[in-house]
């Protein structure tokens, strides 16, 4: 019987008399159409305090409305988690809010002396409904989580049945105390809406916007000068103070987000099994390189003769890369005759590693500055940045047993002879006498 | 006796003429500092900006340094490890890559723009000396930092780079000849570019260079507080805007805006699609050089020179201009602000033009087609 006056007559009563009492407000004394001011008589506590109620209030008000009006587009929102818990930390946040600018403007009605002779029952008990209100939906959002995802379906429907004149509070009966309180105390505060400081809520001054800006002048001239002078210190702190308020939230910001980013570059990394096997791999592989390229060195070092090729494995249209005595590579080729051709492949012009492709000029190009190198005479060709021709190296022909057959020197003499049968079957190598 | 003392006293009053430390004081530095306002004003954010990039540069430095490994056979993978696999590492890496390319954008900006407003004119030429050392400091950056990924476009374009220094020996007369090579040497460390060279560049990149480029960056800033903003145009403005905080405010509002487009483009566009895939493989010393070996673009204004016209008349004019780019204060001091102007604007095309077309103008002179 109880819960049906609460949640069914209430409500009604409620609502005529905001419609009925606000008209009537109107039609009689426009003039009280607002909230009574202090800010004259006590401006620092409520700087504090109503900027910040405000703000926390119409962005809980917002999400009220929303949910309730569209509870389609809501329920789709809430539907994404982060969006969920966005939300609810915003309205926690925002009823803290208000609770503590709420808090400040009771203290206040009572600590001065001035305001205590402005301030009416009405005004208090108004100030200590909405601090039930916002503390009872507090409670509600701290008990029973996740709010903005169950109230739309929960309790749309009451709202909407009281609206659409059809009401059923069946619902609301069975939900727990606290969101009782708070729908019960809701209904209450609508009823004080017309009666109190609450009516400014509909006297938005929209026109403020629009209207050409008005200027304050003084009659008398050192009293302008004063006020200039201060009026101009003040905009210049006031910017200091919005300016560095700006940096300082933007860089707190960006902190924020640069530090998401940024923490995780610390932390383990996620890799596969398949990830870490390839990456393991190619370690292996870099190392094996290098271990290689050290090996070539250590051999050049200790070694008389190094094993490039077997003859027959060389061409004429494309080069095969070795490592001469000095650490530098080499290319070796075949010529018509079936005999080797050896030279160096680093570019005499800035020391480019030259291509091993044999064009059919029968030249091998250096791509870094565009020179061709002719691969019989090693000269480049006329206008290239290279002048040098690449030069020679020396080499040996030795049988499968290890005897040299025919040598060659970087000048192009030649020591010993060979036939065409040991030709196939020689193996070519660079000496250290040559080098 | 007497003579030596008053050398020593002239000494002592030209140098506090340049470095004037009676006032160095909060009130004269940051409270009573002004900016003139005219419409070069502009130009007196770009020394700032340059100054974020080379914080974020710092910054990301220091994160990269984290994983990357100065060795031959790991730094590849390692810079591969930071791109791929480590989170937010592709982000930090190109923020590195794109905040560098903005530093020297910004410095060549500064310095220019510095050059036609007569900013290093008496008594700010120290101002302009440690500008000149932050200059050669960062291509110095550039140069060594370009190496440290170990791709065959890095390895490569270092060797050429090496190689030309060891060319300029052959334009010089007799025991001098041998310097190049020498430099050379000390610089390699080895036969060929490997790991003493890649030691080196590191050791430079991370330690050396930064050390020098802050005490450098430090009397730079100081001098530039100690002597407050320079008119910047030949009729002073009658217009001025304090220092702090109306400028200073501007001064950060601009560094986040252009903080969050290098973010952006870090975050949307690895510097690294540019160029050809070849060109990031692991260097591989056995095989041949790759198509398409480049420095990166803010040297363009020297490797086309280099590539187009004679070593020597090269090596001849960038010494010229290496000179006169630490004598400015002393050759241009009686030039106008307008003529002073047109030789930055001759300046500004130059370095467009070299390095939007280049491949253009090189294509042209070679005959080649690309």
């Amino acid at each position: 019987m109880f819960d049906s006056f609460l949640f069914i007559g209430l409500p009604y009563v409620a609502i005529v008399f905001l419609l009925v009492g606000s008209i009537i407000r109107y039609k009689l004394r426009a003039f009280s159409y607002s909230s009574l001011s202090t800010q004259f008589l006590e401006n620092r506590w409520l700087a504090w305090a109503s900027l910040p109620w405000h703000f926390g209030i119409t962005l809980i008000l917002l999400g009220h409305v929303l949910a309730f009006a569209c509870p389609g587009i809501w329920s789709a929102l809430v539907s994404i988690p982060t969006f969920l818990t966005m939300v609810e930390a915003l309205g926690i946040l925002s009823s803290l809010l208000c609770l503590i600018s709420l808090m400040v403007l009771l203290i206040r009605r009572f600590v001065d002396a001035k305001l205590q002779a402005v301030t009416s029952h009405l005004d208090v008990l108004v100030l200590l409904i909405l601090f039930f209100q916002v503390f009872s939906g507090l409670m509600v959002a701290l008990h029973h989580r996740w709010g903005a995802a169950w109230a739309p379906g929960a309790l749309g429907p009451y709202i909407h049945s009281i609206f659409t004149f059809k009401p059923d509070a069946s619902f609301v009966k069975e939900m727990p105390p606290f969101v009782k309180i708070h729908i019960a105390s809701a209904w209450v505060l609508i009823l004080l809406f017309p009666l109190t400081r609450l009516v400014h809520a509909l006297a938005l001054p929209f026109h403020y916007f629009f209207r050409s800006p008005q200027k304050v002048v003084w009659n008398n001239t050192r009293s302008q000068i004063r006020f200039e002078q201060r009026i101009e210190s003040e905009n210049e702190r006031r910017l200091f103070l919005k300016a560095a308020f700006g940096t300082t939230a933007s860089a707190a910001l960006l902190s924020l987000g640069a530090l998401d980013k940024f923490l995780g570059y610390f932390l383990k990394q996620d890799l596969t099994n398949a990830e870490e096997a390839h990456l393991l791999s190619k370690k292996l592989q870099r190392l094996k390189q290098s271990a290689e390229e050290r090996e070539l060195e250590l051999e050049r070092m200790s070694k008389d003769s190094i094993f490039v090729a077997n003859l027959s494995d060389l061409s004429s249209a494309k080069g095969k890369y070795f490592i001469d005595y000095e650490m530098r590579p080499a290319l070796a080729f075949r010529d018509g005759q079936g005999l080797p051709i050896v030279l160096s492949a680093k570019c005499t012009h800035l020391g480019c590693t030259v291509g091993q492709d044999v064009d059919n000029q029968g030249r091998i190009l250096c791509p870094c500055h565009i020179s061709y190198f002719d691969i019989k005479t090693g000269q480049p060709n006329t206008g290239a940045p290279a002048k040098a021709p690449l030069p020679h190296l020396g080499w040996v022909l030795k049988d499968s047993q290890g005897h040299e057959l025919l040598a060659q020197d970087p000048d192009g003499r030649r020591e010993g002879a060979i036939n065409s049968s040991q030709l196939e079957n020689s193996l070519l190598f660079i000496v250290k006498r040559f080098s | 006796m007497k003579d030596r003392k008053s050398k020593f006293l002239k000494l002592v009053t030209f140098l506090s003429e340049r470095m004037p430390i009676q006032k160095l004081s909060f009130e004269s530095m940051v409270t009573k500092k002004e900016v003139p306002v005219h419409r070069m004003s502009w130009a007196y954010y770009m020394g700032g900006l340059t100054l974020l990039f080379f914080l974020i540069q710092l910054g990301t430095g220091v994160f990269l340094l984290f994983y990357y490994q100065p060795t031959v056979s790991d730094a590849h993978a390692s810079v591969e490890y930071i791109t791929y696999f480590v989170n937010s590492g592709f982000l930090i890496r190109n923020l590195h890559t794109w905040s560098s390319s903005c530093m020297i954008l910004c410095l060549l900006a500064h310095m220019i723009t510095t050059f036609a407003m007569k900013a290093f004119a008496r008594p700010r030429e120290i101002t302009w000396l440690s500008g000149t050392m932050l200059l050669i400091l960062t291509f110095a950056f550039g140069f060594t930092g370009y190496l440290l990924p170990w791709h065959q476009i890095a390895v490569n374009a270092t060797k050429v780079v090496l190689q030309s220094i060891e060319e300029a020996g052959h334009y010089l007369p007799g025991i001098l000849s041998t310097l190049p090579s020498y430099i050379k040497e000390i610089i390699q460390g080895e036969a060929s570019v490997g790991q003493a060279t890649l030691s080196r560049f590191y050791a430079l990149h991370v330690v050396i260079l930064p050390l020098l480029f802050l005490a450098t960056l430090g009397s730079h800033v100081l001098s530039v507080q100690l002597h407050g903003m320079s008119q910047g145009v030949d009729t002073p403005s009658k217009k001025a805007e304090r220092f702090f905080p109306f400028f200073i405010l501007k001064d950060f509002w601009l560094w986040g805006v252009a903080f969050l487009i290098v973010f952006i483009l870090a975050l949307c566009l690895p510097f690294e699609s540019f160029y050809a895939y070849p060109l990031f493989e692991a260097y591989d010393a056995l095989g041949s050089t790759p198509e398409g070996i480049k420095p990166e673009w803010y040297f363009y204004f020297l490797y086309y020179p280099l590539e187009i016209l004679p070593f020597w008349m090269v090596m001849l004019g960038m010494t010229l201009s290496g000179i006169g780019l630490f004598l400015t204060p002393w050759i241009f001091k009686n030039t106008s602000r307008k003529a002073l102007s047109i030789i930055a604007l001759m300046i500004t095309a130059y370095l467009i033009i070299i390095t939007l077309f280049g491949q253009n103008i090189y294509d042209m002179f070679k005959g080649t087609t690309p």
